[in-house]
């Protein structure tokens, strides 16, 4: 039982991470309909923007996460300035072959600038705290917290404020949306900066339990997909439940099957969502 | 006033729209008649800068629209109400409305004073206003992307084939409300296949044939022309 709480909290901070990552791949999916194979790298140069502004520079770390989310947003914007952008009218497989370069560059940038070693950064937040007899570390509680204030927000700013209201309004009807005075250009800029920002948040908060390293984001891109695709493509519930299934199913089944095994789950959710339910959980029009 | 000179636009490098003049004056309802192809749609669609045109210009209230992306043309006073609606299917009407006034944001007062004013336009809309957009009849559907349009405080209003598909007594109730939007001093430049009923509310009126204009001139005059009657009143 105690190991099964454990497993509990941390797939559940597991999940607040996967949850973080996803939204930013299903808004942008929704917005311009293409899957950015770069958005893992944008995750792991959070994390590495995060390590320097909090062992380099020596911020407070939730600074350290913020200031990093403001530098990866703008990074977020210039990516689809410079390469999106002036693909907008271009077929979709031209937007994959440049999202795989942008992906390419980012490594290179983060390998040119921290090298291609293993880094560690400390959690700066220690000590732990028993839950029902299961040692439950702060690192971990910070997360899911964080994790819910940031999706409490971001849910606030879709639904509620105007600004976030474009976004949906162009997932639903890019013509209607242009007829209304919506830039299709600025709310895909918008989209992206937020993605980024977001990616940076989960990059953030559990660089200190694992360690950073320029392919990091390899394996959590195909797991944030994994994630959208039982979703559903372009649904932001979606996201959020098929964030914390994926990771759950991640923990429970490293602890009672195999490590191995756990790392191989996301891809038998893949198989079995396409087989079952090729939409998703949270089926929503990806027509055209 | 609108102003359209010369204008010819299309798809893929095959124009439809051959120099078509169109004028819509100020506060007037001008109709646009044409059967299906004749290029009503693609002229409102280079209107409002969804397409672009290939030749010709289209002046606003003195300013020239070609090249003004498309927020600045709902912000210089045109709005669009599209062939299809185009509504924001999942969210609710009111939703829908209120990103109608997108442009005019930064006047909150303006924009409830416009929300309160297409209730009062459609009631119906104001009773479902939390129902998402798709899930109201055709008919509703229909007024709430005119309501949307009007919502953008518009000077003209284009509407484009509004009674498409709608059974005929809601037709009826459609064009209505477009003729007490035009009394209320919006000008309309509307698209009809109803020729009948659209010349009976209407100032002016334009046939299209192939992406050319071939007849112009005052609703009486179109209503009693005998091409007009013969090709599209059916007497």
């Amino acid at each position: 039982m105690t190991l099964f709480i454990q497993q509990l909290f941390d797939g559940l901070a597991l999940g607040g991470v996967y949850c973080l990552a996803a939204i930013g791949l299903t808004l942008i999916f929704g917005v311009l309909r293409i899957p950015n194979l770069a958005h893992g790298t944008l995750y792991m140069l959070g994390a590495y923007v995060t390590y320097f502004f909090l062992v380099t520079v020596g911020v407070p770390y939730v600074a350290a996460i913020g200031l990093a989310a403001v530098v990866l947003a703008v990074i977020g914007v210039l990516l689809e300035r410079v390469v999106f952008h002036p693909l907008r009218n271009a077929p979709h497989t031209h937007h994959m072959i440049a999202a795989v370069g942008a992906m390419f560059f980012f490594q290179a940038v983060a390998q040119a600038i921290w090298g291609a070693d293993f880094r560690r950064m400390d959690s700066p937040i220690s000590g732990s705290v028993t839950i029902l007899g299961a040692q439950i570390s702060w690192q971990r509680i910070v997360i899911v917290v964080t994790a819910v204030i940031v999706l409490g927000l971001l849910t606030w700013f879709i639904k509620r404020s105007i600004h976030g209201q474009t976004i949906e309004a162009i997932e639903q009807d890019r013509t209607g949306s242009s007829l209304v005075g919506i830039s299709p250009s600025r709310v895909s800029m918008l989209t992206f900066g937020l993605a980024a920002a977001l990616a940076t948040v989960a990059a953030g908060l559990v660089a200190p339990i694992n360690l950073l390293a320029p392919t990091m984001g390899d394996a959590l891109s195909l797991k944030v997909f994994a994630i959208i695709i039982l979703g559903g493509l372009g649904s932001l519930p979606g996201a959020i439940v098929g964030g914390f299934t994926l990771a759950l199913a991640e923990v429970m089944t490293s602890t009672y099957v195999s490590a191995a095994a756990g790392e191989g789950i996301a891809f038998a959710v893949i198989v079995l969502v396409l087989a079952i339910r090729p939409t998703g959980l949270f089926a929503r029009a990806v027509q055209r | 006033m609108l102003t359209v000179r010369g204008l010819s636009a299309g798809y893929d490098a095959v124009d439809v729209l051959h120099a078509v003049d169109v004028t819509a004056r100020a506060g007037e309802l001008t109709v646009v008649l044409g059967a299906n192809g004749s290029g009503k749609t693609t002229m409102f669609r280079t209107i409002s800068g969804i397409l672009r045109p290939s030749a010709g210009s289209v002046e606003f209230d003195g300013t020239r629209l070609s090249g003004l992306p498309a927020d600045g043309i709902v912000k210089a006073g045109l709005a669009h109400c599209p062939e299809g609606r185009h509504l924001f299917a999942k969210m609710p009407v009111e939703k829908n409305l209120l990103l109608g006034g997108y442009v005019r944001r930064r006047n909150r007062r303006r924009v409830h004073e416009l929300l309160a004013h297409v209730y009062e336009l459609f009631p119906v809309l104001h009773d479902k206003r939390h129902h998402p957009a798709g899930t109201l009849s055709g008919g509703q559907q229909q007024m709430v992307a005119i309501a949307r349009a009007l919502m953008s405080d518009p000077s003209l209003l284009i509407l484009d084939e509004p009674s498409m598909g709608l059974a005929p007594l809601v037709t009826a109730q459609v064009l209505d409300a477009v003729a007490q939007i035009n009394r209320d001093g919006i000008g309309v430049l509307l698209a009809e296949q109803n020729a009948q009923a659209a010349l009976r509310i209407a100032h002016h009126g334009y046939v299209l044939a192939e992406g050319r204009v071939v007849l112009s001139g005052t609703a009486t005059d179109l209503l009693d022309d005998p091409e007009v009657r013969e090709a599209y009143l059916g007497v």
